[in-house]
């Protein structure tokens, strides 16, 4: 049991040096992300409680998803696996039950205590094997895949705009807006297999065009909603209703074009950097495109067989 | 036509794939055995251009990528994509589109569900339904009649000689020698990175025996079984 905890470990660490992270320094930024995000949510909202407890139990039913359980049992024996497993989200809840106590939330700790212990001893299928219907049927893959992953976030979006209409808060449909912009950015975050790329009967430059038009396409798509609501009930906002409709097509650009420039690689930390600057100070993105785009294209070149 | 020139492959200092010269005529089918190791996988990838090298691969269309089906032997698939949809994938990015995918689905596989939760062998019939529908001009199946069921066996060893009817190049490799002595007009040795060498289809019985004999060796009485 103590080996297979210093294999998680061993794992764990070797994922952060991937991330580009030293190890300690990684754990450290987590823990200094989790508590600045955690001081937020508390001073933003009064359901800070609950939001916190469905964090801690979302971390928790993705270790006792029904593949990994069955692995454990089948490795370890039904006695040991049930002790790594409460073990296991006794240590994911540590971070959110001491964050309910430094809040004087001491029920909701317990509660999340002895919750985490009881589902440690069950096992679930994290997935849904019904097929979600898309419009992107027909232009796989990332939106097709990256929608029926994120499914539940364009309802919200919609519904948070109609809110906002109804209440007249403007921003509220803008930040629908971003919410999509942010979730249709996740898309393009992992690099697919080579094969994905190499099965394309083109250059790289006709590549690049392809993927760019078909993410535009498919992100104004799911924006419609939002800017009909947005455009017909705020007239005189027009411009800029269009002007974050714009920067949100501008940063899914870069962030295509930032995943072939470390492409096959994930996006290092260096893109990482880049795209964060380019996120305070957006008129950057007239360079960054231009450079990672560049950037693409000598690095595809392999792939695609280009002597230009 | 596709002919491969002094080829070699090496990942540092390992060198996996040495001096290989083959050439692959319209209308054949060449077969291509080893063991596990021997460079079979490499040399798929250094031909269809995913993996860099030494030497040359030529061919009579170019460039070759866009027109080779190549399967993996073990294809990946997205977690959240249809059958219907990753044929669709594949055949758009090969430009054909309007493509009647219901009716050319002969392994009757399951279209709506998503391919992750497809068995092996099903796996296996869709990557090769996808390669079939890219209307290629070269194929290189790397163990497609692995963990494939006798039926769809027999299905693909036709279409394998419907292929060749076509004047299609198809390259296959298998371990399962009487699935290549059906199909194959050539079939070539490799061992550790080397072309040891070609046998015509009157010599695949010696070959097959040759092969016996080289990996059985003394190993089963090595094992002592009682």
């Amino acid at each position: 049991m103590k080996d297979y905890f210093v294999l998680q470990l061993v794992m764990n660490n070797r994922k952060t040096k991937e991330a580009g992270f030293n190890p300690v320094l990684g754990y450290l930024l987590v823990l200094i992300v989790f508590v600045l995000l955690s001081e937020y949510i508390f001073h933003k909202t009064e359901f800070a409680k609950y939001l916190v407890m469905l964090v801690c139990f979302s971390f928790q039913f993705k270790l006792s998803e029904n593949r990994r359980t069955d692995f454990l049992l089948s490795t370890f024996g039904n006695k040991s696996k049930n002790k790594i497993r409460v073990l296991e989200n006794s240590i994911v809840c540590i971070p959110f039950v001491s964050n309910l106590i430094h809040k004087n939330l001491f029920l909701e700790a317990v509660i999340l205590f002895i919750c985490s212990i009881t589902i440690a001893l069950f096992s679930f299928r994290t997935s849904l094997n019904f097929t979600i219907p898309t419009p992107f049927s027909k232009n796989p893959f990332e939106f097709l895949t990256g929608f029926r992953k994120t499914f539940f976030i364009f309802p919200l979006a919609y519904a948070l705009t109609a809110i906002g209409i109804n209440v007249d808060n403007f921003n509220l449909g803008i930040f629908s807006m971003l919410l999509i912009s942010i979730t249709t950015l996740s898309y393009y975050s992992k690099p697919e297999k080579e094969y994905y790329v190499w099965v394309h009967a083109d250059t790289t430059k006709s590549f690049l065009k392809k993927k760019i038009i078909i993410a535009t396409k498919n992100y104004i798509l799911l924006t419609i909603p939002i800017l009909i609501g947005l455009l017909i009930f705020y007239p005189i906002k027009f411009n800029l209703t269009l002007l974050f409709l714009f920067i949100g097509i501008l940063f899914l650009w870069t962030i295509v074009l930032a995943k072939y420039s470390a492409y096959p690689d994930e996006i290092h930390l260096s893109e990482g950097f880049i795209i964060a600057f380019t996120i305070l100070f957006p008129p950057l993105i007239m360079v960054v495109i231009p450079y990672f785009y560049t950037k693409s294209i000598n690095n595809l070149k392999f792939i695609f067989n280009d002597k230009n | 036509m596709i002919k491969i020139k002094v080829l070699s492959k090496s990942y540092n200092s390992n060198e996996v794939l040495k001096e290989i010269n083959m050439e692959f005529s319209r209308g054949k089918v060449y077969g291509i055995v080893g063991e596990n190791g021997a460079g079979k996988t490499t040399l798929f990838k250094c031909i269809a251009g995913l993996e860099s090298y030494n030497g040359e691969v030529l061919s009579d269309v170019q460039p070759l990528k866009n027109y080779l089906g190549l399967l993996l032997t073990d294809p990946f698939f997205f977690s959240k994509i249809t059958g219907k949809e990753y044929l669709r994938l594949l055949c758009n990015a090969r430009g054909k589109r309007n493509i009647n995918i219901d009716q050319k689905n002969i392994f009757d596989l399951p279209l709506n569900q998503y391919a992750s939760t497809y068995s092996t062998g099903t796996k296996k019939k869709l990557a090769i339904t996808a390669i079939l529908l890219q209307e290629n001009e070269y194929f290189i199946l790397d163990e497609p009649f692995n963990g494939v069921d006798i039926q769809s066996n027999i299905v693909l060893t036709e279409i394998i000689l419907k292929l060749k009817e076509l004047d299609k190049i198809i390259i296959v490799s298998s371990h399962i020698f009487s699935t290549l002595s059906d199909t194959c007009d050539e079939i070539i040795l490799l061992r550790k990175g080397e072309q040891i060498k070609s046998v015509q289809k009157v010599d695949f019985k010696t070959l097959e025996e040759e092969m016996k004999e080289i990996t059985i060796g003394n190993r089963i009485e090595k094992l002592e079984l009682k």
